[in-house]
């Protein structure tokens, strides 16, 4: 800025002195004597330019093209006979894999039907341990179960076939470009040729730029008194898409003539055509940015590219002009239009016959209504694998390299947890009169190794808000007891499932003299009670009292194993859980006891693998033991009691009564809470009903959560609790009343495990009216302990 | 090292591979800290009821272990117990995996997990606490290693 008027200055002055009066001329007579310098100079600048330009295309095309977000899939279905699945659970997952029915699967990602008996040709897809081939089989399903998995070309029986996993999401950057890259030989050969016949028939003959087609464009622009046609070659489209913006300016033009120009010198019409494929923009969802012809096939059709038919390609190819313009869904004619234009010139210039063409034409334009969402169905479930990622990638590798996640997402599960939570919650908010406002968040994994299964985090399943089951932190009641007397039974020298304990009125008193009574939730006491029944109808006076007993620190200490991490106050009213826990933190603290006392994290991401294939990162089992298993296993024959007869035996609307699962309810003070926590033999679920604005909702864990929890067990497929088999523990049938032996025939007697050396010895004789005679004696015996 | 990982490769692949162990010496007093052949005389084997799908997928962990991808063998074992979560000796044997990386308190607590589910397999059990014998000498634990191989011992006399 500061020499320009200097040189002003002096130019004005030469001005002046030869010809004050005809200012006009001045330039010529410099333009005279200086343009060969002019001239040279501008070819300098010029070239330095067309330098740049060259550096900045060989700087692109040499590194990683395109930020490809990270793809997460679900975990992979694998099929083998003795599988518990159902017709509805496997058309679901075929459904969400884009299988299409056919009559006759032939072709890979279809599948025919009859009844229960499936036939399947898979895709083809890269594991982390192996490439799986496309297998062909026949599957048939019989009450809920796979009873017979062959191939049906030779009969012979297939052991185990792993299909390839659902998308699920991916983890995008902030300007919301995806794609999914293809090469080449991945396309079929006709819709490179399509592109080639529409959009640039020379292709393979120019350098970059086509002169012909420019005056072609050009004669038709003016006879039309408007732009109708472009001259722009595949590859200034490229360059237009890849460096340049949207504008319409001579300048922008003039770089993409030069660009053109450049990327034809270094690099071969394959690979430019490979990048034009994978660039170019196809359409819009939201702020997400449809490009490349491989997320297109998905996006459009759900199907991969090289499965496309000949309609569907040239439906991609018409959209090439403009996503907008052709929008399937608000212009299908003119997109239609469009398409059939293709045909025509496609057999105009020889790649399919007439015949062909007139039969492509009638063809619908077969664009999913429900697209299938880059935005993942699956928020809350994505946001934890998002989190378990952020420990170990960093946020422009997770959103640039195109990493695929294997993650333990299992969309039968989490299906069925959407459905049940939707059902039974919509239910409980009318019949409560909430006015929608109850709320909900379920988590479900395997009982092996805590793999996370589903994860709903907001009554609106899809609705990628608040992530209840992660970030509600709510106090979990009576959820806490089992730790409770999981420290007792760890002394089975003193306490035992049959160890009387005085459920009476109870008064603690602090340092600062305050005092707290806890009440039971019906009002009442229960005067002395067997442990198990405390537990088992969750008596918060019985468990006070023992708390107290066994010592605050001992219950944190016994949390901390199982699986709390969160900090932890020794207070009392810690026993009746004022303890704050997401319904996730709760999951942890459950799979310790469904797995028996073995701790396992949860993990939702199984492998990790780089876009090429090359394994990264697993995420392997990991198992702890932090309980005695024979002391766990005493602790769960009292949670399916609890299922059998106490708070949580309404199970029996959803569950058959042979059915035992194992699991405890959680009420937290004027109903503000509803928890359900509980297993079977291969899941953990936990239930949290509950309102945002923390009011009561009038429900308890046994009339709102425990609904949810008994209808996402009813459907997913699962297995009963089995009574382990352990050298150390063996089981009695107990009486509720007494404690003591008693008849399996006795109104309340109830099966239990002791650790061998413990067991009630002393038998009662049960009365169809209720007390047994040697009640009064055990109360006797107790009080003598006490007073 | 190399040395370690190429003799802890093979044995996991020949446990793996259900054939007879390496010659075990006889009543054993000692351990030999990075694995060796802590077990009995021969491998323990899959039970009769152990499915197709199962037995595919150890096939296939059995192949990965002698290319010395444990890797890969541990995935197929974990893909093999989410179709039997009960079966002892899939926990048996990812215990073996952890025994030989060093991972003792794993191994200790997979090991652990396999005799809950062992049911009357004395043999299975004492393979069992010679594991958690191996992982307590790994971890320093010199008493609980001798407890552990005389539970091993008293279970099954060898």
């Amino acid at each position: 800025m500061a020499r320009r008027p200097t040189r002003k200055r002096r130019q004005t002055g030469r001005r002046k002195a030869r010809r004050p009066s005809r200012r006009a001329a001045v330039p010529r007579g410099w333009v005279r004597r200086y343009w060969k310098h002019a001239a040279l100079g501008l070819l300098i600048v010029l070239s330095a330019y067309v330098f740049y330009l060259d550096l900045v295309i060989r700087n692109r095309f040499e590194g990683n093209r395109w930020a490809v977000p990270a793809h997460v899939y679900a975990r992979p279905l694998e099929l083998y006979v003795g599988m518990p699945l159902n017709v509805r659970q496997f058309t679901r997952e075929l459904d969400l894999l884009g299988y299409r029915y056919a009559y006759q699967a032939a072709q890979p990602g279809t599948y025919s039907r009859d009844g229960s008996r499936f036939w399947v040709q898979t895709r083809p897809f890269t594991f982390w341990d192996a490439r799986e081939p496309a297998h062909r089989a026949k599957i048939v399903l019989e009450q809920g179960h796979i009873v017979s998995l062959t191939d049906p070309t030779s009969g012979a029986s297939l052991s185990l076939l792993r299909m390839d996993p659902v998308f699920i999401g991916g983890i995008y950057p902030a300007h919301h470009e995806d794609r999914v890259l293809v090469k080449q030989e991945e396309v079929p050969a006709m819709l490179p040729a399509a592109l080639v016949a529409l959009e640039d028939r020379n292709f393979y003959t120019h350098h970059g730029v086509d002169l012909r087609a420019i005056a072609r464009a050009m004669w038709a622009n003016i006879r039309a008194g408007g732009t109708v046609q472009g001259g722009s070659t595949l590859t200034q489209q490229l360059v237009k898409n890849f460096f340049l913006s949207n504008e319409r300016t001579l300048w922008r033009k003039a770089n993409e003539v030069v660009m053109a120009v450049l990327l034809e010198l270094h690099y071969d019409k394959p690979e430019i055509l490979e990048a034009y494929l994978n660039e170019v923009y196809l359409g819009q969802q939201g702020k997400r940015a449809i490009h490349g012809f491989g997320l297109a096939s998905h996006y459009y059709f759900d199907r991969e590219v090289g499965e496309l038919d000949l309609a569907r390609l040239a439906t991609l190819v018409a959209l090439v002009r403009g996503p907008a313009f052709y929008d399937p869904h608000r212009y299908p004619k003119r997109l239609r239009e469009r398409r059939n234009l293709v045909f025509d010139v496609m057999a105009e210039q020889g790649l399919i016959g007439d015949a062909e063409r007139d039969k492509a034409r009638q063809q619908p334009l077969g664009v999913l209504d429900d697209r299938p969402s880059g935005i993942t169905p699956y928020p809350a479930f994505m946001q934890l694998v998002r989190r378990q990622l952020q420990r170990d990638y960093r946020e422009e590798d997770l959103t640039s390299e195109g990493l695929r996640i294997f993650t333990t997402l299992s969309p039968v599960v989490q299906t069925e947890v959407e459905t049940a939570l939707a059902h039974v919650l919509g239910r409980l908010d009318r019949r409560q009169k909430l006015d929608g406002k109850l709320q909900g968040a379920a988590v479900v994994t395997s009982t092996v190794g805590g793999e996370v299964l589903a994860v709903v985090g907001d009554r609106k399943a899809r609705f990628a808000g608040f992530n209840r089951a992660l970030d509600a932190r709510r106090p979990i009641g009576s959820l806490v007891k089992p730790a409770v007397y999981l420290s007792a039974l760890e002394q089975p020298g003193r306490y035992t499932l049959a160890t009387p304990l005085d459920d009476s009125p109870v008064t603690l008193r602090s340092d600062a003299g305050d005092t707290w009574q806890p009440r039971n939730y019906d009002g009442k006491s229960h005067g002395v009670v067997p442990l198990f029944v405390a537990l088992s109808r969750s008596y918060n006076q019985a468990t006070v009292r023992l708390g107290m007993q066994l010592g605050l620190q001992n219950v944190v200490s016994t949390l901390r194993r199982l699986g709390v991490e969160r900090e932890v106050s020794p207070y009392p009213a810690l026993l009746l859980g004022s303890l704050s826990l997401s319904p996730y933190e709760v999951t942890q603290f459950y799979q310790t006891l469904a797995a028996g006392g073995f701790h396992s994290p949860l993990r939702a991401i199984r492998e990790v693998l780089a876009a090429d294939g090359e394994p990264l990162q697993r995420y392997t089992i990991r198992v702890e033991q932090v309980v005695e298993p024979v002391t766990a296993q005493v602790l769960v024959s009292a949670l399916t009691e609890t299922m059998r007869t106490g708070t949580g035996r309404a199970v029996s609307h959803w569950l058959p009564a042979d059915f035992t699962v194992a699991g405890k309810t959680g009420t937290t003070n004027d109903l503000r809470d509803s928890w359900f926590a509980g297993f079977s033999a291969d899941h953990v679920a936990v239930v949290w009903l509950g309102a945002d604005d923390n009011q009561p909702t009038g429900l308890t864990g046994a009339s709102g959560a425990l609904g949810v929890w008994g209808d996402i067990m009813a459907r997913i497929p699962t297995r009963a609790l089995r009574t382990p088999v352990l050298g150390e523990i063996e089981y009695a049938w107990v009486d509720a009343q007494t404690g003591l032996l008693a008849d399996r025939r006795c109104p309340e007697a109830a099966q239990l495990g002791f650790v061998k050396g413990t067991t009630p010895t002393e038998k009662t004789r049960c009365k169809p009216s209720g007390r047994s005679s040697a009640v009064d004696r055990t109360v006797d015996w107790f009080r003598g302990m006490f007073d | 090292m190399l040395r370690k990982v190429a003799l802890a490769t093979l044995c996991v692949a020949a446990f793996l591979a259900g054939c007879a162990a390496p010659p075990d010496k006889p009543e054993r007093e000692g351990f030999e800290p990075d694995g060796g052949e802590a077990t009995g005389k021969e491998s323990i084997r899959p039970g009769t009821d152990t499915g197709p799908a199962v037995l595919a997928l150890l096939d296939e962990a059995r192949g990965a272990a002698k290319a010395g991808n444990l890797n890969t063998a541990q995935l197929q074992l974990e893909r093999a117990l989410r179709i039997e979560p009960d079966n002892p000796v899939l926990w048996h044997y990812m215990a073996k995996l952890r025994l030989h990386e060093s991972r003792w308190k794993e191994a200790r607590s997979l090991a652990a997990k396999s005799n809950t589910l062992a049911g009357a397999d004395k043999r299975l059990q004492a393979d069992n606490w010679r594991i958690i014998a191996h992982a307590r000498q790994g971890m320093g634990d010199e008493r609980g290693a001798r407890d552990a191989q005389a539970t091993a011992r008293a279970l099954q006399p060898q």
